[in-house]
């Protein structure tokens, strides 16, 4: 009398075998989690491509010729010129590819935690780490977006761009809180998952 | 363990292996071979039974009490 398909537990952290994948695999055509697949997948490989090219602007920047090139900073009430200095160029990019590329990092997390959960095994130990992981990035990057905005706003275009408050960061806050506390969650469905595999 | 789990005997005495137990009670040799070396944490009412029923014996022939404290090997999940 088989209860569960079959599945070598001490072997835990290999894949699993044919028979249990066959046997639980199946998230239906037009289910929420296979549009949530599309979307993480069309999602990573649109960051992957800028974050890419980014890279490759950030290269360039290293190496291009910049005579007397100005950069516009306007808002509202008014606007400067600055000059459009290497230092500034590879700020700028370099912020913008950190952005981007935090983000990728966030969802190939995330596409590897979903697969986890296509092939039947969602409360893997590994998910915890993963899910700490995002939760750690996702912090860097909204405090560097924060830090770098206010940086912009107090030292390259005072009375132009105003500083952004403490209340900016309610949320990014929040989405992190959120993160850790599933993280925590996923830990102890991964110690009920270790409790089930060894009842036989 | 509290509990001891004495399959050994009882395939001895019925002069079985693991393997053909295995494929009558419909777990895998792995599983069984946990539940033989002490290591599983819980066994179902449908296991106990199926196993019960192919040894011909009952769960008093299987399962032992060793009064003590029960020891069970660390988890190694902890954060």
């Amino acid at each position: 009398m088989r209860l569960l398909p079959p599945r070598n537990p001490l072997k835990r952290d290999e894949a699993l075998s044919p028979a249990f994948l066959s046997a639980v695999r199946g998230l239906g055509p037009g289910s929420v989690s296979s549009v949530l697949k599309v979307a993480l997948d069309v999602a990573y490989v649109l960051l992957a491509l800028i974050t890419g090219v980014l890279l490759l602007l950030l290269l360039a920047a290293i190496f291009i010729p910049l005579d007397n090139l100005n950069v516009t900073v306007s808002g509202d009430s008014g606007g400067r010129q600055l000059p459009l200095t290497r230092m500034l160029l590879l700020f700028g990019l370099g912020a913008i590819t950190a952005y981007f590329g935090g983000f990728m990092l966030i969802l190939r997390s995330l596409r590897r935690i979903f697969r986890t959960l296509t092939i039947g095994d969602p409360f893997h130990p590994d998910n915890v780490r993963r899910l700490r992981q995002i939760g750690l990035t996702l912090a860097v990057v909204t405090g560097g977006v924060w830090l770098a905005q206010g940086f912009v706003a107090a030292r390259l275009a005072p009375g132009v761009m105003e500083p952004q408050g403490i209340g900016e960061l309610l949320t990014p806050i929040f989405s992190v809180l959120i993160v850790f506390v599933l993280a925590e969650v996923f830990r102890e469905g991964a110690r009920l998952r270790r409790e089930s595999e060894l009842t036989i | 363990m509290a509990i001891r789990v004495q399959l050994d005997r009882v395939l001895v005495e019925r002069r079985m292996s693991l393997t053909e137990l295995a494929d009558r009670v419909g777990v895998t040799v792995a599983n069984l071979s946990i539940l033989k070396t002490g290591k599983a944490r819980a066994v179902r009412f449908s296991t106990l039974d199926a196993l019960c029923r192919e040894l011909e014996c009952q769960p008093g022939d299987l399962l032992a009490h060793e009064p003590g404290p029960a020891e069970f090997p660390e988890d190694d999940e902890a954060a």
